[in-house]
C-alpha cells in the first residue's frame, strides 16, 4: 500500500490528520481543532443533552422545597441543538473526506499540494456561493430552523394546560392530533376559518400587489413632476409602525371615534364597524387597513423593479405603433410579474399568517359558532387564542403543524410551477 | 416616450392628490393628536383636538421617570442601524448568490426557505426566548440585532427577483477580464443594485422600529426597551404621548427615504450602459 | 481548498460550543441580586401607578433609611408591572418582591413561583380580616398555604360630578329621607334618573354610562342574582368545573344590564368608554361612570382641565375639582326581577373585587430580607402613606378607620360580603374573553332595538341560552383541550 493511501485513511479516523501528514499543516490543524472541540463539548454537555432529549427530565422541581428539578423544555431545546451540532460535525467530516481525496489525487499526479493562503483565495473564488451562504445558513439554522423543529416536536408532547415547568413534560406521540380530530367543534372551526383565511390571503395579496403596482406606474409617468415629493406620502404612512396604525384605525372606527362622531352629527345612528355584528364589514375594513399598511412597501418594490426595465424596448414598441395598453400588457406586466412572482408568494404567505390586523382591530372575541375564535380571526389568530391565551401549547403546535403542511403544499406547488422558478433566465 | 395629453395630466394629478390624501390623512390625524392638550383621543371634536399645545412633546423628552423615551429612542436607533447594515449585507449576498450561481443545493435551499417562511413565527418565540436564555443574552440589545440579522436572509426572494433581471453578459465580461467572484460582487453587483439596496435597507431599518413582540420578550429592564415596546406600555389616557412617540419614530425612516430616494430609481440598465 | 469555510466555521463552532457550555452556569444565575459587598439588594416590582405618583420612591427611600445598618437595600425592579414571573423567575430575571392582584399572584402560587408564607411573620396580620387573607390561600396536597400579604381591596366605584346632581334632589330623589340620593342607593332609581336625563336632553346627555363590555365592572349584574365565577367544593376550595355565570337568576341580571344600556351612549359597547369616561364625566356629558378607585386621579385631572379652560387658575381649578368630584360605592340594591323600571323587591348588590398584595418570588436568594421588606411595606405608616398618595382602600383595619369615608366603606363592604373576590386560581384567566363578548353583545342588543334591527335577547330563556353558551366557552377554554 502506498503511503498516501495510509495518510488518506488517517483522515477517515481522525479528521484533519491526513491533511496534516500531507503537509497541509494549517488546514489539518483546523480540522483537528474542530474535532477536539466537538469531543470536549460531547463529554461536557453533548451526551447528557442528547439523553435529556429523550427523557425530557426525570426530577420534578419544587421551588418551595428548593429542589432545582429538570426543565423539560430547556432540555428539549438543548437536545435539538446537540443534534444540530452533530449534523454540522458530520458535514465537516464529509468535507474532510472529499478534501483528502482531492489532495491524494494531486499527490498521485505528482502535482504540488497548494499552501493554505493560495487554496483559501481560490476556494473563495471558485466556491463563492459556499462562502456567501455560510453565515446566512447558520443564522437561519439557529434562529429559524431550530425554533420550528422545536415547535413541531412540541406537537408530540403534553406541554400546556397544567403541565408547564416546573412540572415535567412528556412525549405523548400522536395524542394531540387524535384529540383534535375527536372534537367536532375544533374541526368545524378549522374548516370555517381556513375558508376565510384563504379568501383573505388572496384578496389581500391582490389588493396590495396591484395597488402598489398602480401607484408605482402612476408615479412613473412622465408628466408627474416632483416624484420624490409625491412618493413621500406613502413612505410617511409606511414609516409609522404597523401596530400604531392599527390602533389608530381601531380608534377611528370605534363607537367613540371620529367617524361615528360625524355620523351622529349628521343625525345618523352610530355604526359598529368592528363590533360583534360587524362580520363582513369588519373583514373589509381589515382588508383596506391592511392595504393602507402594505401598499407603500409594494410600491417601493415595484418602483425599484420598473427602474430596471429596458427603456429601449418601449421605444422600439412605440415606434412600431403599439398602444399604451398593449405596451402595458405585453411589456410591463410580464416583466413585473416575472420579477415579483416570488414576492407575490412571500406576500401571500405573509398575508395568510397576518396576525396583527385582526388581533389589534378585533381581538378577544369568541363568537357562538366558533371554538374560541371570532369570524374575522385568521388561523394564526385562532392559534394564538389556543396556545398563548389559553396555554395549550401542545394542541396549538399540532394545529399549526397541520396548517403548516397545508400552506406549504399550496405555496410550494405554486412556486415550483411559476415561471420565476422554472425559467429564471427569461429576462437576462 | 410620447407626451401625455393635457386631460390625462389633469386626471393623473387628481388621482395623485387623492391617493396622497388617503395616505397622509391618518398620519396627519396622529400629528394633530400629538398636539392635543388633553392627551386623550376621545376629547376630540371628530378628527380635531379641542385645544392644542406642545406640552406632550416637552413631556415626552423631559418626564422620563416612568417612560424614558429618550433612552428608548437611542436603543431603537442602535438596534435598527446595526441590524439594517448586517441584514442588508446578508440579504443582498444571499439573493445575489442564489440568482447568479448554479449549484446542487440551490433549488432545495430555495424550496426549504419558502417552506420555512410559512411557519407562524410566534409559535417559535418560546424557543427563541430559551435560546437567548441559554446564550445568556437577555437584557442585551445585541440579541435583537442577532435575531433580526439572522432571520433577514429568509426574505431574499424579493432581491433575487431583482437580480434575475440583470443581464448575465455584464458578469461574463468581467469574468473574461479576470475578475474573481468576490471582486465582481463588490465592484459590479453592489453598484448595480442601488434601487434594491435602498429597498432592502429601508425595510430592514424599519422592521426593528415597529416590532414589539421580540424586544418585549428579550428586554426586561424598562430603560432597555425599544420605542415600540415602550409605547405599548403607555397608560390608557396617554394617547397624545403615544402619538407623539409614534411621530418621532417615523422621522428617521422618512429622512432615510429622502436621503436614499435618488438611488431608488437609478436604473440598473442605465448604469450598465454608462460603464 | 476549503480553508475559508473552515476558518469562519471554526470560530463559529467554537463560540457555539463555549456558549453551550456556559449556559449550564447561566441558568444557575441568582435572582437579580448583585451582591456588592455584604449588602443584599432586593428588586421590588410595584405597579405603574405607585411609581408614577411617587409612592414607590417614598417606600424604597424609607426602607433603605431604616435598614441602612442591616445590609439590606431595596431597588425598583424596573420592569413591566405585569411581567411574567413564571417566564423570568426561574432564569434569574424576576423581581424578589412583587405587588399584584390576587388572581395574578395565586396563578404563580399554583406553580410555586411565589413562596408560601407564615402569616404570623407579619405585623399586619392582626389588623387584616380573614376575607383578605383568604384571597391568598391555596391548598396543595390537602394543606392550606398563604402565599402573599394583602395590602388593599379593589372594587368598581361610581364617579360623578357633585354639581350635576339635580338641584331639588332632596325633595324629589330622596324618598327615604336619609340624605343620600336614591339613585346612589338603588340601580332602579339610577336607571330612572339616567332615563330622565337622556329624554330631557334628547339623547345628547346621559346619566350612568358604564363600560358594559368589562366583566370586572359589570359583574354586579350577575353576582347580585346568584351567579358566581367558580363554585367551591366541600373543602371550600374552588372547583373550576363548576362555572357559575349561568347559575341562579343571572339571566335576569343580564336583562337589567340590557335595559340600562338602552339609556347609555353607544360608546358603552366597545373600548371607547374605557378611555373617554374620564373626560365625559368631567365635561358633564355623562352624569356618572364606573371605574376602579385607582383611576380617581384620572377623573380628577380631566376635571381640572375643564376648570382651567373655563379660566380658573391652576390651584383654584385643582381645589374645585377635588371638591366637586364624587367617588362612592355602587348602589346597594338592584331590582329582584331584573326590571329596572318596575317596582319589585330589591336584592343586595354584590360586586366583583380583588385584593392586591405582596408576594415573594420563590427564586429569591434572600427570603428573610424579603419578609423584612414586606413587613415594612405593610406597616401602619407605609399603608397609611399609600392610601393618602394613591387613594387605595387598605385591608388594614386600623388605617381604614383612620382614613374614614369611602376608604372605610370599602373595607366594610369586604367584611359584609358585598364584594365577591376574584377566585384565586389559574382558571380565572379564561373567563374574561368569553364574558366580554357576551356582555358587549347584550349591551349592543339594546341598540339593535333602537335602530330597528333584529333583537337577540327578548326574555329570560334566550338570555339563559347565551349565558350557557358563554359558560361552555369558558369550560372549553379551561378543560376541553387539557390532557
Amino acid at each position: 500500500m502506498k503511503s498516501s493511501k495510509i495518510k488518506t485513511k488517517c483522515s477517515y479516523i481522525i479528521m484533519g490528520l491526513g491533511q496534516f501528514l500531507y503537509g497541509q499543516r494549517i488546514k489539518g490543524l483546523l480540522y483537528m481543532a474542530i474535532l477536539a472541540l466537538y469531543l470536549w463539548y460531547l463529554f461536557t454537555a453533548g451526551i447528557s443533552d442528547m439523553a435529556g432529549f429523550f427523557t425530557l427530565g426525570t426530577v420534578e422541581g419544587d421551588p418551595w422545597l428548593g429542589i432545582k428539578g429538570d426543565d423539560s423544555i430547556i432540555m428539549m431545546l438543548r437536545g435539538i441543538l446537540s443534534f444540530m451540532i452533530f449534523i454540522a460535525v458530520i458535514i465537516f467530516y464529509l468535507s474532510n473526506l472529499k478534501d483528502i481525496k482531492n489532495t491524494e489525487k494531486l499527490v498521485e499526479q505528482g502535482r504540488p499540494v497548494p499552501g493554505f493562503y493560495r487554496s483559501l483565495i481560490s476556494f473563495v473564488d471558485r466556491k463563492f456561493y459556499v462562502v456567501a451562504l455560510f453565515l446566512p445558513v447558520v443564522g437561519v439554522a439557529i434562529f429559524n430552523v431550530l425554533p420550528i423543529i422545536f415547535m413541531i416536536l412540541i406537537a408530540f408532547t403534553n406541554y400546556g394546560g397544567d403541565i408547564i415547568p416546573p412540572k415535567l413534560v412528556d412525549w405523548i406521540g400522536l395524542g394531540n392530533f387524535k384529540q383534535i380530530l375527536s372534537l367536532s367543534g375544533i374541526k368545524d372551526t378549522f374548516v370555517k376559518i381556513l375558508g376565510w383565511n384563504i379568501t383573505w390571503a388572496v384578496c389581500a395579496t391582490a389588493l396590495n400587489y396591484f395597488g402598489g403596482l398602480f401607484l408605482a406606474l402612476l408615479l412613473n409617468k412622465n408628466c408627474v413632476k416632483g416624484k420624490t415629493f409625491w412618493r413621500a406620502f406613502p413612505i410617511i404612512a409606511y414609516a409609522v409602525p404597523g401596530f400604531i396604525t392599527l390602533l389608530g384605525f381601531k380608534f377611528m372606527f370605534s363607537y367613540g371615534g371620529p367617524i361615528n362622531y360625524y355620523i351622529k352629527m349628521f343625525g345618523g345612528n352610530s355604526i359598529g364597524f368592528l363590533d360583534i355584528d360587524a362580520g363582513w364589514m369588519a373583514r373589509i375594513i381589515g382588508l383596506l387597513v391592511n392595504a393602507w399598511i402594505s401598499i407603500p412597501t409594494s410600491m417601493l418594490l415595484a418602483t425599484g423593479i420598473l427602474s430596471n426595465m429596458n427603456k429601449e424596448l418601449y421605444e422600439a414598441a412605440s415606434l412600431d405603433g403599439a398602444g399604451r395598453w398593449k405596451m402595458f400588457t405585453k411589456l410591463t406586466l410580464p416583466f413585473v410579474v416575472f420579477s415579483t412572482t416570488p414576492t407575490l408568494i412571500t406576500s401571500f404567505v405573509g398575508n395568510f399568517n397576518n396576525f396583527g390586523v385582526f388581533y389589534f382591530l378585533r381581538g378577544g372575541m369568541y363568537l357562538d359558532d366558533y371554538f374560541l375564535a371570532s369570524d374575522t380571526d385568521l388561523l394564526i389568530n385562532w392559534l394564538y387564542n389556543l396556545s398563548i391565551d389559553n396555554n395549550y401549547y401542545g394542541i396549538g403546535a399540532a394545529v399549526s403543524l397541520i396548517i403548516f403542511i397545508i400552506t406549504s403544499v399550496i405555496s410550494l406547488t405554486a412556486y415550483v410551477n411559476s415561471s420565476a422558478f422554472k425559467k429564471e433566465d427569461t429576462f437576462r | 416616450m410620447k407626451k401625455e395629453k393635457l386631460s390625462e395630466v389633469i386626471i393623473t394629478y387628481v388621482v395623485l392628490i387623492l391617493v396622497s390624501f388617503v395616505f397622509f390623512f391618518p398620519v396627519l390625524w396622529l400629528v394633530l393628536a400629538s398636539f392635543s392638550a388633553s392627551g386623550s383621543i376621545y376629547d376630540f371634536d371628530g378628527f380635531f383636538p379641542k385645544s392644542y399645545s406642545v406640552a406632550t412633546y416637552v413631556k415626552l423628552f423631559s418626564d422620563t421617570a416612568m417612560y424614558d423615551y429618550p433612552s428608548w429612542l437611542r436603543n431603537t436607533l442602535f438596534v435598527a442601524t446595526f441590524s439594517c447594515v448586517i441584514s442588508t449585507v446578508l440579504v443582498i449576498l444571499t439573493a445575489y448568490t442564489m440568482s447568479r450561481f448554479r449549484f446542487k443545493m440551490r433549488k432545495p435551499l430555495m424550496k426549504t426557505t419558502l417552506v420555512l417562511s410559512m411557519f407562524p413565527s410566534f409559535m417559535g418565540m418560546t424557543a427563541v426566548y430559551l435560546i437567548m436564555i441559554n446564550f445568556n443574552m437577555i437584557n442585551n440589545l445585541w440579541s435583537l440585532i442577532l435575531i433580526y440579522s439572522a432571520g433577514a436572509p429568509m426574505g431574499y426572494l424579493v432581491q433575487k427577483g431583482y437580480f434575475d433581471t440583470i443581464s448575465n453578459s455584464i458578469y461574463e465580461a468581467a469574468r473574461i477580464d479576470g475578475a474573481s467572484n468576490p471582486t465582481i460582487f463588490w465592484r459590479i453587483t453592489l453598484p448595480l443594485s442601488k434601487p434594491i439596496l435602498v429597498y432592502t435597507a429601508l425595510t430592514s431599518f424599519a422592521w426593528p422600529w415597529s416590532d414589539f413582540i421580540l424586544p418585549n420578550m428579550l428586554l426586561k429592564n424598562r430603560d432597555l426597551w425599544t420605542v415600540a415596546v415602550g409605547l405599548t406600555h403607555l397608560g390608557e389616557t396617554e394617547f397624545s404621548r403615544f402619538a407623539a412617540g409614534a411621530i418621532f419614530i417615523a422621522v428617521p425612516i422618512v429622512i432615510l427615504y429622502f436621503s436614499l430616494s435618488r438611488f431608488l430609481v437609478a436604473g440598473v440598465s442605465d448604469g450598465a450602459v454608462k460603464q | 481548498m476549503k480553508y475559508m469555510k473552515k476558518a469562519i466555521s471554526l470560530v463559529l463552532a467554537s463560540s457555539m460550543v463555549v456558549s453551550m457550555a456556559a449556559c449550564g452556569k447561566s441558568t444557575d444565575k441568582t435572582s437579580g441580586d448583585a451582591t456588592n459587598g455584604d449588602v443584599i439588594t432586593l428588586r421590588i416590582l410595584e405597579n405603574d401607578t405607585a411609581k408614577q405618583e411617587g409612592y414607590l420612591d417614598e417606600l424604597i427611600n424609607a426602607f433603605n433609611e431604616a435598614y441602612k445598618g442591616k445590609g439590606i437595600q431595596a431597588v425598583d425592579a424596573n420592569m413591566d408591572e405585569y411581567s411574567n414571573l413564571a417566564e423570568n423567575g426561574p432564569y434569574g430575571y424576576g423581581p424578589d418582591v412583587l405587588y399584584q392582584a390576587n388572581d395574578k399572584l395565586m396563578t404563580y402560587a399554583e406553580d410555586k413561583h411565589i413562596l408560601a408564607l407564615n402569616k404570623d411573620d407579619f405585623e399586619c396580620a392582626a389588623y387584616t380580616p380573614d376575607e383578605a387573607w383568604d384571597a391568598f390561600t391555596i391548598s396543595v396536597d390537602g394543606s392550606q398555604y398563604t402565599c402573599a400579604v394583602p395590602v388593599n381591596v379593589q372594587e368598581p366605584m361610581l364617579f360623578y360630578r357633585k354639581d350635576m346632581l339635580p338641584e331639588d334632589w332632596e325633595l324629589s330623589w330622596d324618598n327615604n329621607g336619609n340624605q343620600t340620593p336614591d339613585f346612589f342607593e338603588d340601580f332602579s332609581f339610577l336607571y330612572r334618573y339616567s332615563k330622565q336625563i337622556y329624554d330631557e336632553s334628547n339623547g345628547q346627555k346621559f346619566g350612568l354610562v358604564a363600560p358594559c363590555n368589562d366583566l370586572y365592572m359589570m359583574a354586579e349584574f350577575i353576582f347580585s342574582y346568584g351567579g358566581y365565577v367558580f363554585g367551591k367544593d366541600e373543602n371550600g376550595l374552588y372547583n373550576a368545573e363548576d362555572i357559575g355565570f349561568n347559575k341562579g337568576e343571572a339571566a335576569k341580571g343580564m336583562l337589567a344590564l340590557r335595559q340600562f344600556a338602552g339609556v347609555m351612549s353607544e360608546e358603552c359597547i366597545d373600548d371607547s368608554i374605557g378611555q373617554n369616561r374620564y373626560s365625559k364625566v368631567a365635561d358633564g356629558t355623562y352624569f356618572c361612570s364606573i371605574s376602579t378607585p385607582d383611576t380617581y386621579v384620572l377623573f380628577h385631572d380631566r376635571l381640572v382641565d375643564v376648570y382651567k379652560s373655563e379660566g380658573l387658575g391652576d390651584e383654584e381649578a385643582d381645589q374645585k375639582a377635588t371638591e366637586n368630584l364624587g367617588m362612592i360605592e355602587l348602589p346597594r340594591s338592584m331590582p329582584g326581577d331584573g326590571i329596572l323600571s318596575g317596582e319589585s323587591p330589591v336584592v343586595d348588590t354584590v360586586v366583583m373585587g380583588g385584593v392586591n398584595g405582596y408576594g415573594i418570588s420563590a427564586y429569591t436568594e434572600h427570603k428573610e430580607a424579603c419578609i423584612e421588606f414586606v413587613n415594612f411595606a405593610t406597616s401602619h405608616e407605609m399603608i397609611k402613606k399609600r392610601s393618602e398618595i394613591l387613594g387605595i382602600a387598605p385591608t388594614r383595619s386600623d388605617v381604614a378607620q383612620e382614613m374614614g369615608g369611602t376608604t372605610e366603606m370599602i373595607f366594610e363592604s369586604l367584611n359584609a360580603g358585598h364584594i365577591y373576590l376574584m377566585p384565586s386560581i389559574k382558571a380565572v384567566d379564561q373567563i374574561w374573553d368569553p364574558m366580554r363578548t357576551l356582555l358587549s353583545d347584550v349591551a349592543k342588543d339594546a341598540f339593535r332595538e333602537k335602530n330597528g334591527e333584529a333583537i337577540k335577547y327578548l326574555d329570560d330563556a334566550t338570555m339563559q341560552d347565551a349565558l350557557d353558551n358563554a359558560s361552555n366557552s369558558i369550560y372549553d377554554a379551561i378543560f376541553t383541550l387539557s390532557n
